[in-house]
């Protein structure tokens, strides 16, 4: 029983024609490279006020990627339309992948920091989206959320470094901040924007210590993994390191680090490829160990690394791509991935072959391979310059671990006897087979068809060194490159040979993988949930009386700040004179009416005494506002006294008796004493500010003139600030009519019950 | 007479918080709202009381020379007496169905209404 | 209500309605002396307190120009209509506009701004009747 069959039941519609959209682009591409000169240009203004505008540039690396975007985008279709056929959700997918083409194209073609960012975020999101595909699948959901954290992680990095830079250089341009590279290089922030840049390229190039999320994300549907996950978004960070290397490429800092780190993951990553036994995830730790040798090769400072960079990038887009493709097969042939149970497939599947093969030889880098010419280059870019010793055999180790991995792929699987559980597997349809075919064949023609391809990525290298004379790309094969391809060659087979027991070797040091950088990650995403949990047990207790003692004691140590900060003398207390006589003695009871009812209020318990007590403090106030020039305010508060009474009479009853609760009073005095402290601590700080009434008199000066009204409170009210008061009235015409729902439903409770 | 206002608030500030440090859910509805009471006099006293004539104009002169009090905190403080009726009155009856389902109106005693953890990360989900 | 005290059912009708005149005429005087939409809608919350208490909220709410809240949410509304006649004048919203007549010797001025006020004083109305019958209505239930 296959796969394929298990599937068959569920219907849907051919989403075939939908490749149309990237071939679509794809033809037009060319034919626009074709005919119109680069770089392209357009400015749309977006948020001229922040002076965010989509402006678009693009040269011949831009030009490149979109050549990926649109070509390898149009194979994943036509892929997609047989792998996913049975899928339910084929409509979700097709969508995401057209989402991410539309953000991909979005990168490469963005010359505004801040909009090339925030496609830059839509490809992590829609990767997300992509990896937990399987969203039922709780591996698959660990793995989006692990890509998710990563990725996004790194795009604020790089966002705070996209900032730092447009400081340094007042302009957001792309271009115009790469050209004005010496004058990034003197600044001294530029250590944090590299350390950011880093981070940000790192995490979605799945550089170490980032590089664990790249296999886990392979639990993506094969079309997406081999277009997200090996030709295009892991590519990116590549892409934006390619782009400032005109401006950073003497700096000592940006060589050393590209170069360390990019040894490392390329080193680390081919080893941890001979430890996996899925032939998708021993293909993600191929390309990682491919992403590694990339930074690597932006790292070096010579001139001939760009056009190796820029051939390396095409050639394993060209045979990444086909190869999981390959792997889509066979799992969706026969249900498993793993090597152990994969051989002896060339009878059932011989074009799925086929393709392997072709993609294989251009992996292993054979002659007249793609594969060949970029490790032409690649050796060339490596002899200009004196590298460590050790880098270049940790190069020549993952080169072979290359070619073993293309003969896993291309061997392995279809060679040795046949797997009688695999007897009833068939090939699978043309849609699945024609693309893997296609981009293998186009990846072994670009050394003998040069033309339209050599002045592209010529054109493209010359973006990332300006001053470089570099010529064609595929003139040189010099004897050099042979010896190196042929010793890579012999190591890889050897390597492919003793697989197993390497495999059994690397198996044992599995333990190791506690210390990982993947599980010091998760440990790290743990720590954070107990951190929230413990925060949420100790201040989210749910104590009303506890979270206003928390809150009150935060705001008396603000108190405590301004006391202590000075400045607090008691002048302004003393400012105004006694007035007039009988204002004063209205003044002097409306104060004692006051703190009369506030020094009340502790000590009683009755609500009706209570209610009683704060009428007190609310009369008080009118009288304090009736007789210091207020009379609005004053009536206002009259009339809320006044109706608060019946209100009050009314609400009684729904609180029935008063209970007295023990409670820790003597706490609760001091905190309120505390708080009535540090309240006329900050009163006073308050009034030893001399008083701004500039709005006041202008307020004044113009309530006859210009509002017709003598009554200057009403005209502020109702004229000059009455948009204020409109919300106000809002707010008060809302807050009944929220409690409306609240009264019905408990008189309804009532009438039930 | 600054002075004088200025403890007469302190005090109102400090019963208020007294108040609402209670377990009685009704008196800290009444603390907060002296709290209210408070605030509405801390702003007025903003205004400063330099001149205690009433904003109402018969010439454009008067209100030149600080003639008059200052009219902007009226405003401010007659707008936020109305509010905080409104926030006074919802708080009732938001208390008064509180109680009602909760049964009691001890603060203390109210977050055992809360749905009780099960999860030491995730929060508690609600019943029905 | 059980008791009835036919001497404060008469007062208070009468009451009433004095107490609408009243806050009528703070709300007009407004612009010009203290009073205005805040003050006037108090006072008529008061008045209709005042019905509630001494007959029921049924024949307080029949006294009303519209349901309570409905009163609420129109004025709201007439404030809102009230700022969009300075919109057709080019200005910004709510900015207010006067008209003045002549009678004989006065003149008496209309503007946009007393629709505004009228809306506060609806909005205040309502709203607080609303909360005042809700609770009242409320009250006799609960044991």
């Amino acid at each position: 029983m296959s796969h394929a069959d298990a599937r068959v039941g569920a219907t849907n519609r051919d989403m075939l024609w939908l490749a149309l959209i990237p071939s679509g682009l794809f033809i037009g591409l060319v034919w626009a490279l074709s005919a119109i000169a680069l770089p392209w240009q357009l400015q749309l203004d977006w948020v001229p006020s922040l002076g965010v505008g989509l402006d678009w540039y693009i040269d011949a690396l831009s030009a490149q990627f979109l050549v990926l975007i649109t070509g390898i985008g149009t194979m994943v279709f036509i892929y997609a339309s047989g792998y996913m056929a049975h899928d339910a959700n084929a409509g979700r997918f097709f969508l995401l992948l057209l989402l991410f083409m539309t953000a991909m194209v979005g990168v490469v073609s963005a010359d505004h920091l801040l909009v090339l960012f925030l496609f830059w975020e839509l490809t992590s999101l829609i990767s997300f989206f992509l990896v937990g595909f399987k969203h039922t699948d709780e591996q698959a959901r660990a793995s989006a959320r692990q890509a998710l954290f990563i990725t996004l992680g790194g795009g604020l990095a790089l966002l705070a470094a996209f900032i730092l830079l447009a400081q340094i250089t007042g302009t957001w341009s792309l271009q115009a901040i790469v050209a004005s590279g010496p004058e990034l290089i003197e600044d001294p922030r530029l250590p944090a924007v590299l350390m950011l840049l880093f981070i940000g390229c790192f995490t979605k190039s799945a550089q170490f210590p980032f590089h664990f999320w790249l296999p886990n994300a392979m639990s993506a549907p094969t079309p997406a993994s081999a277009y997200l996950h090996s030709a295009t978004m892991v590519k990116l960070g590549i892409y934006l390191l390619a782009r400032f290397d005109p401006a950073f490429n003497e700096l000592l800092l940006w060589e050393v680090s590209l170069i360390g780190i990019g040894t490392i993951t390329a080193v680390w990553a081919a080893l941890l490829a001979l430890r996996e036994r899925d032939l998708k995830r021993i293909l993600a730790r191929s390309t990682v160990s491919a992403l590694g040798t990339l930074v690597l090769l932006i790292g070096l400072p010579n001139e001939e690394a760009a056009l190796a960079v820029i051939a390396f990038l095409f050639a394993h887009a060209l045979y990444k791509a086909p190869l999981f493709f390959v792997a889509g097969n066979i799992d969706h042939a026969t249900g498993t991935r793993s090597i152990d149970h994969l051989m002896g497939l060339r009878r059932q599947m011989p074009f799925t072959m086929v393709a392997a093969i072709l993609a294989s030889l251009s992996m292993a880098g054979l002659p007249l391979s793609f594969g060949y010419v970029a490790k032409d280059v690649v050796t060339t870019a490596k002899s200009g310059t004196d590298l460590l010793q050790i880098v270049s055999y940790g190069l020549l180790f993952v080169n072979s671990i290359a070619v073993a991995v293309a003969a896993v792929a291309a061997i392995r699987v279809f060679w040795g006897p046949a797997n009688p559980a695999f007897a009833r597997v068939r090939e699978v349809s043309w849609r699945m087979l024609l693309p893997p075919l296609l981009i293998a064949i186009v990846g072994l023609e670009f050394e003998l068809m040069p033309a339209f391809t050599d002045p592209l990525l010529v054109d493209a290298a010359r973006v990332i060194a300006p001053a470089a004379d570099i010529g064609d790309l595929s003139a040189d094969h010099s004897i050099a490159t042979f010896v190196t391809v042929a010793e890579v060659l012999v190591i890889g087979l050897v390597l492919f040979l003793f697989w197993e027991q390497l495999h059994r070797y690397l198996a044992g040091l599995a333990r190791l993988d506690h210390y990982g950088c993947a599980a010091l990650f998760e440990r790290l995403l743990a720590g954070l949930t107990r951190v929230a949990a413990w925060h949420t047990k100790t201040l989210q207790h749910g104590n009303l009386s506890g979270y206003m003692r928390l809150t009150l004691v935060v705001l008396l140590l603000f108190g405590l700040g301004a006391w202590l900060a000075g400045d607090v003398d008691g002048s302004g207390l003393w400012a105004s004179s006694w007035p007039a006589y009988e204002q004063g003695w209205a003044l002097l009871a409306a104060t004692v009416l006051i703190s009369a009812g506030a020094l009340a209020a502790p000590f009683v318990y009755g609500r009706l005494a209570l209610l009683m007590v704060i009428g007190l403090v609310g009369y008080g106030s009118a009288v304090l506002f009736l007789f210091a020039g207020a009379p609005d305010v004053a009536f206002t508060q009259f009339m809320v006294e006044t109706v608060l009474v019946v209100v009050a009479a009314a609400v009684l009853p729904h609180y029935g008796a008063p209970s007295r609760y023990p409670e820790p009073r003597l706490l609760n005095a001091a905190v309120a004493v505390a708080a009535g402290i540090a309240t006329f601590i900050l009163l006073a700080h308050m009034f030893s500010v001399p008083s701004d009434r500039s709005l006041a008199e202008w307020f004044a000066t113009n309530s006859l003139p210009e509002a017709h009204g003598r009554n200057v409170v009403n005209v502020i009210l109702v004229d000059f600030r009455a948009l204020d008061t409109f919300g106000e009235i809002a707010v008060v015409a809302f807050s009944a009519l929220a409690a409306w729902p609240l009264l019905r439903t408990m008189r309804k409770r009532r009438r039930t019950s | 007479m600054t002075l004088l206002v200025l403890l007469s608030i302190s005090i109102v500030v400090a019963a208020a918080v007294y108040l609402s440090l209670s377990r009685d859910l009704f008196r800290v509805v009444i603390g907060l709202t002296m709290l209210g009471a408070a605030t509405n006099l801390i702003v007025f006293a903003a205004g400063r009381f330099a001149t205690l004539t009433p904003p109402l104009l018969t010439t454009v002169e008067d209100a030149q020379a600080a003639a008059v009090a200052n009219p902007l905190v009226q405003a401010l403080v007659l707008t936020a007496i109305v509010i905080s009726f409104a926030l006074l009155c919802f708080a009732l009856v938001l208390g008064a169905r509180l109680r009602a389902q909760a049964g009691n109106d001890d603060v203390k005693q109210m977050h055992a209404t809360e749905p009780v953890a099960w999860d030491s990360v995730k929060p508690p989900e609600l019943e029905n | 209500m059980t008791s009835r005290s036919i001497m404060l059912e008469y007062v208070a009708r009468s009451a009433y309605w004095l107490m609408l005149l009243a806050s009528v005429w703070i709300l007009l005087r407004g612009h010009n002396a203290p009073g205005g939409g805040f003050i006037a809608g108090l006072m008529a919350v008061a008045a209709t307190a005042l019905l509630a208490i001494v007959y029921d909220v049924d024949s307080a709410r029949r006294r009303l120009p519209l349901q309570p809240l409905q009163l609420a949410v129109a004025g709201v509304l007439l404030a809102l209509i009230s700022g969009i006649p300075g919109v057709w004048d080019d200005n910004a919203f709510l900015t207010h506009q006067w008209w003045g007549i002549e009678v004989g010797n006065n003149v008496f001025k209309l503007s946009t701004v007393i629709i505004f006020d009228v809306g506060v004083f609806a909005a205040v109305w309502g709203a607080f009747a609303t909360y005042l019958f809700a609770l009242l209505d409320t009250q006799g239930e609960v044991t």
